[in-house]
Order: structure tokens, then C-alpha cells, then sequence
């Protein structure tokens, strides 16, 4: 993140001070980072310590040795690694939650809109849209074998005739194409408010602006209906 | 390769004395919440007996009541998106035993899917969701009933912190009287897997099928046991009480064998954002390390899951093993979805095994279930419809 030719950080040190002080201040940090005889065992159990360059025993390394600098290196593509799966959290003989330390700092990495945290949620913003504008996450149009390729031949079943194969869920609340269930427009409402006053929609506009104004486009279509 | 089967089919069923959960003094949350009810702070939603609770032991002992009637079902965005058997199995079920629901539009995603793949949230805006839909049972006068596992870990994980922060539960509560709602907090969280385990035997009692020569692997969630381990089911009689009992005991309890695989802690590599924007790393999660040790260890029939994200990702990703010149494959479907094919229910209009992408039709005709006919049924209410004939439904929402 923001090397010199010498592969030397140009973040000030004082910058890579205060995100640290930001994550030790969160309300979960105390409960998260707690003993550590660097067993290792989370980092034995972790599933993409298999596939990546990721070890939860580092991650709380990093958080109690208290540097920085060494937080700081964690806050470019590594903390995006995680599977969020908590294996190290069960398995950890300090209850010590390397998971929720990820997900503090990736909150930070999104707030701060980094510009790793942009490049990374790229390719995520489809999601991001159907959950935030309209209530629920996965659509059943978005299930199409141009997305999708390497899911196999039989994944164009929801391509053809999905209107009716739809209709043909004995559950009303699914006889829909664009949307997991079908929520009402109250409800979406509802959930905007929540949006606005946690800030979600705050978050959303530091990490993915233009993104953010078509999300507001639909709000706005929403709440006036 | 025959005793190796015959000792890993016996796991499941070792039973034990004693619960081992050395170094875990945790408090009972349950407890604390009661208290907070006590000084007025919060609302409770009880489980009341009405509900026809059914009690179930915990990680560490402590009995957790598991309501089997007068429910709100709480959809999961990938069921309802992409594995719709998954719901309607369970409503189906519902339905054969005459119990009380509502599944209605008045429900949000608990938006934790987006919040651990992406980030964008906080605690305040997880808990503000969940104290919405919670809610919103407790103005029906139903318990919530949560269908996916990651909404279960994150409203397990938001209920302790709203019983832990008074800075969460003030700011959470000024956010539900601004839509018009009270901060309510239910007495347990419930994942249906823990309303199917209680059901077990009920639900074997509508049993069809003869299962006895069907080998079964279950995947266990990830967000159902690990997140908030304390109160995830766990039965003496499974597995000893040393895994989680859920999924396990209702295969049992209809008569499937039940086969241990090496990787069964492992995670499905679903990874929440891996799945979507890195699936490479998900496909070889699958193949290594779930998939091929539950064909080669177990020489599995069926892989059972309990959450939404886990079904996708086994069932989708095996296909593309090919491409390595892995040839194992093994239908994936979610406990409440075997248990409503061996009772009988459809494989096409309730089960809805169409959706899937792994061949599962071997696996019918070992039960000894007619597919085909089931198919030709389908494509006919297909037709049906396309000729605007009308639905059968299982339940009609209200419309206002």
C-alpha cells in the first residue's frame, strides 16, 4: 500500500498510528485480543491458510505486538483472505478471535474507503446493490451461466422459463425472479432508516461512490412510492 | 477398505457420560438477558408453551428450549434465491404435522452474508437489522425461527453483545423508535436445524423409505457450531457429545448410516466474498478437502448440510473438478431435504432438486424413489401454469 521505488512505505507513521488506535478503541477489541502462547493451532485449523497467504496466529501476533507498522501490513490484500469461517475463534485455548479482529479491520479498510478495499469489492458491487436497495442478498436472475461458467452445464436450468419455474414454488413469498422473497416496499423502508442512522450507507459511499448514488437512485424511488 | 467404512460408520453413534469443555467458563447469556428483562431494560420474547418446546442440551450442558410451533419463519437470501427445496421442505414438514406458521414479506435479510464478505456494516447497523425482524415476530405474538446458519451465528453474536453493551442496546433502541419498534431480544436464537433435531423422531415416524443401505456425511456450519460454540446443540448419544448433534441425528433417527470423513471440521469454502469474487479458491476448497475425502473415506451416498451458503458451494463446485481429472461427485442437500425425500414428499414440486447442479437421481433410485415420474408430473405443472393455471401453494401470506 503506497510503496516508494525503494519498496519503502510512504504512509506516515502517524496515519498507520491512528488506525491502530481505531481498532484498540472498538468495543470488541478487549474481547477478541486476549493471551496468546502462539500455539498456533488457529493457524493449523484456518481453511484459507491452505490456499493463502494468511495466518490468524500472525494476525493476533500483530494486534498484541502493539506496532503499527506491522498492523498496518495487514491492511492491504491480507485481511481480505479470511473465510470468516471463526474455526481459530472455536479453537483457540484463549478464546481469542482472530476472525473478529479481521472483520474490525476490514470495517476500518471500508470506512476509510482504502483504495485495497475498493479494488477487492469490485467485482462484489451486484451484491452490495440487491441487498442495500432492495432487502435481500441473492436473486434468482442472477444465477446465469454467463456468471457462473465453471458451475457446469446444468446451471442454465434458471436461465429458461424462470418466471414460471418460480411460480411453481409452493411458497409465495419466492414466486419471484428479481428477488430472494418478495419484501414490501414498508419493509424495504424500514430498512433504509436503519441504513441511514448506522451509517451503512456512509460506508457504502466511501468504498464505492458511484455504486452508492445508484443504491440512492432506488432508495429514492422506494420511499417516494 | 471394508473395515474402514464399518469403523467410520460407527462414530455417530458412540454415546458418553461426560462433556469435555476444558477452559470454557463462559457465562449463560440467557441469564443476563432474564435480568435485564427484570429492570425493565429490554423486552423478552419467551418461549411459551404455546410453542410446544421441546429442550435440548448445549455445548456445555446448559438445556436450551427449542419452540416447534407458532413460528415466524426467518428466510435465508441463498434459499430462497437459488435452493428453494430448502424452505419448502421445512414448511412442507409443518404442514404434515399440522403446526402454526407465517412466512411473510415483512422480512429483511440479516444482511451478516454481505457484513463477512464485505465489510460494510457495523455492529450497530447487524444489530439494528436483527432487533427489526425480531420484532416483528414478537408484534405477531410468534417465536423467530432463522433458516440460515450465518443469520443464526450473527444473532446469536448480536444477542450477547445487546445484552453485554448498554451503548449498543441505547443506540439500537433509538433506532427502533424511529421505525416505529421496541428493542426485543428472543429468549433463545433457534436455527431450524434445531427444530428438525428435536422433531427427529416425529418426523421418522412419516418415514417412507427404507434408508438402512444409504451412506450419509454431514458438513456441519461453520456458523452454526463455531460462532457462539455455547449454544449450538450437542447430544451425549452423538458422536459422544464431542460434535455438534444437529443433522447427524435426524439421518440417524431415520435409519441412514451415518459415515465420519478426516476434513469434517473443516469449512466448506464458501469464504462469504470467495464465493462470489474468488472462486478458485472455493472450487479446490471443495474438491480437496470435502468433497473427495467424504467419496474416498466414506464412499458417500449424500452429503448433508445445515446452512445455505455450504449447500451452494459442495453442490456447485464439483462439476468443475473435472478440469483436474477428479471424478468424485456426491449429491448435497440440506438435512430437512433428505429427511422430506424419505417421507415421501416430491422430489421436483417440494423438494425441488431441479435446482441442483450435482446429479442426485442415483441417490433416488437407491432409496427407491420414482424421479422420473416425478419429472413428467413437473414438466405438466409447468405447462399448467405457463397456460395460466394456478398455483399450489403450501401457505398463503397475507396480502396487507
Amino acid at each position: 500500500m503506497e510503496y516508494n521505488e525503494k519498496g519503502v512505505s510512504i504512509v506516515p507513521s502517524e496515519f498507520k498510528k491512528e488506525i491502530f488506535e481505531e481498532a484498540r478503541k472498538d468495543f470488541r477489541y478487549e474481547e477478541y485480543v486476549r493471551g496468546c502462547l502462539n500455539c498456533g493451532v488457529c493457524t493449523g485449523g484456518c481453511p484459507p491458510h491452505r490456499f493463502f497467504d494468511f495466518s490468524p496466529r500472525i494476525v493476533l501476533q500483530n494486534m498484541k505486538s502493539k506496532d503499527p507498522e506491522l498492523i498496518w501490513t495487514m491492511m492491504d490484500e491480507y485481511i481480505w483472505a479470511c473465510f470468516q469461517c471463526f474455526t481459530c475463534a472455536m479453537i483457540c485455548p484463549f478464546l481469542n478471535s482472530p476472525g473478529g479482529i479481521i472483520a474490525i479491520l476490514r470495517e476500518i479498510a471500508v470506512r476509510r474507503g482504502f483504495e485495497s478495499a475498493r479494488k477487492v469489492l469490485k467485482p462484489y458491487s451486484r451484491v452490495l446493490l440487491k441487498l442495500t436497495a432492495y432487502g435481500n442478498q441473492l436473486s434468482p436472475d442472477m444465477i446465469q451461466p454467463d456468471f457462473f461458467p465453471d458451475w457446469g452445464p446444468t446451471i442454465g436450468y434458471a436461465s429458461t422459463d424462470l418466471a414460471v419455474k418460480r411460480k411453481a414454488i409452493p411458497m409465495p413469498t419466492l414466486q419471484v425472479t428479481n428477488l430472494a422473497w418478495d419484501v414490501a416496499p414498508e419493509t424495504m423502508k424500514e430498512l433504509y432508516e436503519i441504513f441511514d442512522e448506522s451509517g451503512v450507507f456512509k460506508i457504502i459511499e466511501s468504498v464505492d461512490p458511484s455504486l452508492y448514488e445508484i443504491i440512492q437512485d432506488i432508495v429514492d424511488d422506494v420511499r417516494s412510492s | 477398505m471394508d473395515i474402514e467404512i464399518a469403523n467410520r460408520l460407527g462414530l455417530a453413534n458412540i454415546k458418553s457420560d461426560y462433556i469435555h469443555a476444558a477452559g470454557r467458563k463462559l457465562e449463560d447469556i440467557h441469564e443476563h438477558l432474564l435480568e435485564l428483562e427484570a429492570k425493565g431494560e429490554v423486552k423478552v420474547i419467551h418461549v411459551k408453551d404455546e410453542n410446544k418446546p421441546i429442550e435440548a442440551d448445549t455445548l456445555l450442558g446448559w438445556k436450551k428450549k427449542i419452540p416447534t410451533n407458532k413460528l415466524w419463519h426467518h428466510k435465508s437470501c441463498g434459499q430462497c434465491g437459488n435452493i428453494p427445496g430448502y424452505p419448502v421442505s421445512l414448511l412442507w414438514f409443518m404442514n404434515q404435522m399440522g403446526l402454526e406458521y407465517v412466512d411473510e414479506r415483512n422480512q429483511t435479510s440479516c444482511t451478516a452474508w454481505n457484513y463477512h464478505g464485505s465489510g460494510t456494516s457495523n455492529p450497530v447497523g447487524l444489530a439494528a437489522v436483527a432487533v427489526r425482524n425480531w420484532h416483528r415476530a414478537y408484534e405477531l405474538g410468534l417465536f423467530p425461527l432463522f433458516h440460515c446458519a450465518t443469520t443464526f451465528g450473527d444473532y446469536k453474536e448480536m444477542r450477547n453483545m445487546l445484552v453485554e453493551y448498554k451503548e449498543l442496546r441505547d443506540e439500537v433502541r433509538r433506532i427502533m423508535h424511529k421505525i416505529g419498534r421496541e428493542l426485543v431480544i428472543p429468549e433463545y436464537i433457534v436455527h431450524y436445524s434445531e427444530w428438525v433435531h428435536v422433531m427427529r423422531f416425529e418426523i421418522a415416524k412419516l418415514k417412507k423409505y427404507d434408508l438402512s443401505n444409504v451412506i450419509a456425511t454431514v458438513h456441519p456450519a461453520c456458523h452454526t457450531y463455531k460462532m457462539i460454540p455455547e449454544d449450538c446443540i450437542y447430544d451425549k448419544d452423538i458422536y459422544a457429545g464431542k460434535r455438534t448433534a444437529v443433522s447427524t441425528g435426524v439421518a440417524l433417527a431415520l435409519g441412514a448410516q451415518v459415515a465420519d470423513y478426516s476434513t469434517w471440521y473443516d469449512c466448506c469454502g464458501f469464504g462469504f466474498r470467495h464465493i462470489l469474487t474468488e472462486r478458485e479458491a472455493s472450487r479446490s476448497f471443495v474438491m480437496d478437502r470435502k468433497i473427495r475425502p467424504m467419496v474416498r473415506e466414506a464412499h458417500s451416498d449424500v452429503c448433508l448440510t445445515q446452512d445455505t451458503g455450504c449447500t451452494t458451494t459442495l453442490d456447485k463446485n464439483q462439476w468443475i473438478g473435472k478440469a483436474m481429472g477428479y471424478t468424485e461427485q456426491v449429491p448435497v442437500m440440506a438435512d430437512v431435504m433428505f429427511a422430506a425425500l424419505a417421507c415421501g414428499a416430491d422430489v421436483y414440486k417440494i423438494v425441488q432438486l431441479q435446482w441442483h447442479t450435482t446429479d442426485w437421481r442415483p441417490l433416488c433410485e437407491k432409496i427407491g424413489i420414482d424421479w422420473k415420474k416425478s419429472e413428467e408430473e413437473y414438466n405438466a405443472y409447468l405447462e399448467e401454469l405457463k397456460s395460466g393455471g394456478k398455483t399450489v401453494n403450501l401457505y398463503e401470506y397475507p396480502k396487507n
